[in-house]
């Protein structure tokens, strides 16, 4: 298995020429203009001599609104006669002018002004490598399921603009998040703007029946909350319901193991102070975190790697294993191994931390 | 299910109306303009100000005692069939304990009565605010989810109430059609409630770091979900809501508002404030809904009772804010709307 390297000179490439058509057409534009200010000018000198014979009415409309008028007002989208907002500063939304919303709650607007920002964080931080990514189906269901770890989980949406960056198909990956994220103020919302769905039977069970592609964490925050030197050790996996949900739906189960992960936050200690308060399970501290303030959010430089796995079929288990929970927790614990092992084969495959 | 099917010489048993709300008017227009059907009753406290050439308008408060005695007698001497019961206020009324005795009493008054009286057929109108807005809620809610919003609003505990007794009443009378309605946030042309009151403002306030996905329901498409459930026997629960959600604040500005991010601590002190002085149209134990999502599924009504909503959650926005600019630009100028 070797790495895949990344082009994005073809990105720089695109937008070159498309700057390029930009001042083609300007200077087209302005020739077009030259040329009709001519044909103006000869028109005026022509026809000069003669003066049109035509009256335009000056007098006031006397009734007081006009049908024209009131089906302007009537448009929400203006500000109406005597409304406050007329003298603020109008600002426009464009965001108003998008279609409505994902049923999940995504924003296509919303994204789009943060692409340049991931994209910057997979190509050039990160410099986020993929193996494997043949293994996700181009259509249908599935169910991605991978390791959980950096104190600040950026994996879910990093999975994510891999699969749509890079995969032939350009899928939609959609990444259940922990239910305390949605407690919080703004974290919440965003969360859900950019794709992340809470984490419930109920919501990935819809995702997946409308073919939606899922990634799971079922270590949840015991994965994210690993101290340094327990990196790159899976933690127990729930208690199985990403299996039930396989089953259920009946999708297949894609093992994705991300390394590099844990270098971005080296968790040293777990704080309860002020954690409560906050509505988070812990405080983190790591080396530089709340030594440095705010500073200390940003994630370091190490070098990513995401390993897709072959597809788990789980098709030919029916519903009757739902109750039989040893059974489901052999079938989790099996998934864990197959992840710890790509895992493990990925770090050997590693040289440097920063370097990959 | 047993689907009728809509002939034209069909014509409907006695069917008995109650409130002259929102949703009671609305009803008793249409019922008043189907010759469908034939005997229509009409139950409430006041005269509704529809004016009535067939039904029968019968005085009735459900909060005085022995209404449920009063009740079986109409309904026992006027053959009732299908009763609905829409006396169920969409906005929550300063009276506290009178809404207590409406809501959920009045509700077991109306299903005592009706199991006395054999009737057939009880439709109740709901609303999809009984599951409440919590940070745990499922993104789409179905009907097998419990209703839970009694744990944060006295109000929306006596609407959960009210339908708990028409459930028992199913329990009881398993040969009875029991149908319970519940629609998300109506908007329309003509309706007003306080959440309608609460998006006409001019600057609308909103909690400061939630913006969650709400869901509107145009009254158009109410009244379709109910003539469905009147004409049609379909028992059980139904959540009822238009295609697409929109986020809180994006609705807003879709209306030419403009959204006021407040911190939650300040605005429920002064929600509550201005409840206690009579300015606020709702407790501040709504600003939930301001903050927590509370979608509902409608898969279930869609393939059961053959729902399709005309309108998109979008649509009923803008048909709701054009609306309220129309009626603002016309009492301003001075035009006659006729």
């Amino acid at each position: 298995m070797k790495p895949s390297k990344h082009s994005p000179s073809n990105n720089i490439l695109y937008l070159k020429s498309s700057q390029l058509q930009k001042k083609n057409d300007a200077a087209e534009l302005k020739k077009e203009i030259a040329r009709l200010t001519q044909r103006l000018n000869r028109l005026e000198k022509k026809y000069s001599g003669s003066k049109p014979n035509i009256k335009i009415s000056t007098a006031k409309r006397t009734d007081p609104v006009s049908t024209k008028e009131l089906l302007k007002e009537s448009n929400p989208r203006f500000p109406a006669k005597d409304s406050l907002l007329r003298y603020l500063p109008f600002i426009p939304d464009r965001s108003i002018l998008s279609e409505e919303i994902d049923p999940f709650g995504r924003d296509p607007h919303f994204e789009k002004k943060l692409k340049p920002f991931f994209d910057f964080l997979y190509y050039r931080y990160w410099r986020v490598s993929t193996v494997g990514l043949e293994n996700i189906p181009s259509e249908g269901r599935g169910l991605l399921v991978s390791n959980h770890s950096g104190t600040l989980p950026w994996d879910g949406s990093m999975i994510r603009i891999a699969v749509t960056n890079d995969h032939p198909a350009a899928r939609d990956v959609r990444f259940l998040v922990e239910d305390f994220v949605y407690y919080l103020p703004f974290v919440g919302t965003w969360m859900y703007r950019i794709g992340g769905v809470r984490a419930s039977q109920e919501n990935a069970e819809r995702l997946l029946n409308n073919d939606h592609l899922v990634a799971v964490f079922p270590e949840g925050v015991k994965g994210i909350g690993k101290y340094y030197s327990q990196r790159y050790h899976l933690q127990r996996f729930g208690r199985g319901g990403f299996i039930k949900l396989a089953i259920r739906t009946k999708s297949p189960i894609i093992p994705v193991a991300v390394i590099g992960a844990e270098e971005i936050h080296p968790l040293l200690y777990k704080s309860s102070l002020l954690a409560k308060p906050l509505g988070i399970p812990y405080l983190p501290v790591t080396p530089t975190l709340p030594l440095l303030g705010p500073l200390g959010l940003i994630p370091y430089p190490s070098k990513w790697t995401i390993y897709f796995g072959k597809p788990i079929d789980l098709s030919h288990y029916d519903e009757s294993i739902l109750d039989e929970e040893l059974e489901i927790h052999k079938l989790s614990e099996m998934v864990r191994q197959t992840i710890q092992n790509m895992v493990t084969e990925g770090l050997k495959q590693r040289r440097s931390v920063w370097w990959g | 299910m047993k689907k009728v099917k809509s002939n034209q010489k069909k014509y409907y048993p006695t069917i008995a109306l109650t409130g002259s709300g929102f949703k009671g008017s609305f009803l008793l227009n249409w019922l008043e303009n189907d010759p469908h059907f034939p005997k229509v009753l009409f139950l409430d406290h006041k005269k509704p100000k529809v004016p009535l050439r067939k039904t029968k308008f019968f005085r009735l408060d459900l909060t005085e005692t022995l209404a449920d005695v009063k009740l079986y007698e109409i309904l026992k001497d006027e053959a009732v069939d299908t009763l609905i019961h829409t006396a169920l206020p969409i906005t929550p009324p300063r009276n506290v304990a009178w809404a207590h005795e409406l809501l959920s009493v009045g509700s077991m008054y109306i299903s005592n009565a009706a199991a006395e009286a054999n009737v057939r057929k009880l439709i109740l109108a709901s609303t999809a605010d009984v599951y409440g807005a919590f940070p745990d809620n499922p993104a789409y809610l179905t009907e097998s989810h419990p209703a839970r919003a009694g744990l944060k609003s006295r109000f929306l505990a006596d609407k959960v109430d009210a339908e708990k007794q028409f459930l028992r009443y199913s329990q009881k009378h398993p040969k009875s059609i029991v149908t319970i309605l519940r629609p998300a946030t109506i908007l329309g042309p003509t309706i007003l409630s306080y959440k309608t009151k609460y998006l006409s403002r001019l600057i609308v306030p909103t909690v400061l770091g939630f913006d969650p996905l709400i869901q509107f329901i145009h009254e158009d498409d109410l009244l379709q979900a109910f003539q469905l459930v009147v004409k049609n026997d379909c028992p059980g629960i139904f959540n009822l809501a238009s295609q697409g959600v929109i986020p809180l604040i994006k609705a807003i500005k879709l209306m030419g508002k403009m959204p006021l991010p407040l911190s939650l601590t300040a605005l429920k002190a002064l929600v509550q404030l201005l409840w206690f002085m009579d300015i606020s149209p709702a407790p501040a134990t709504h600003l939930e809904f301001l903050k927590y999502m509370c979608v509902v599924a409608t898969e279930k009504a869609e393939k059961e009772l053959g729902f399709k909503p005309r309108y998109s959650c979008k649509d009923a926005v803008l048909d709701f804010a054009g609306a309220q600019r129309l009626r603002e630009v016309r009492l301003q100028e001075g035009v006659n709307p006729l």
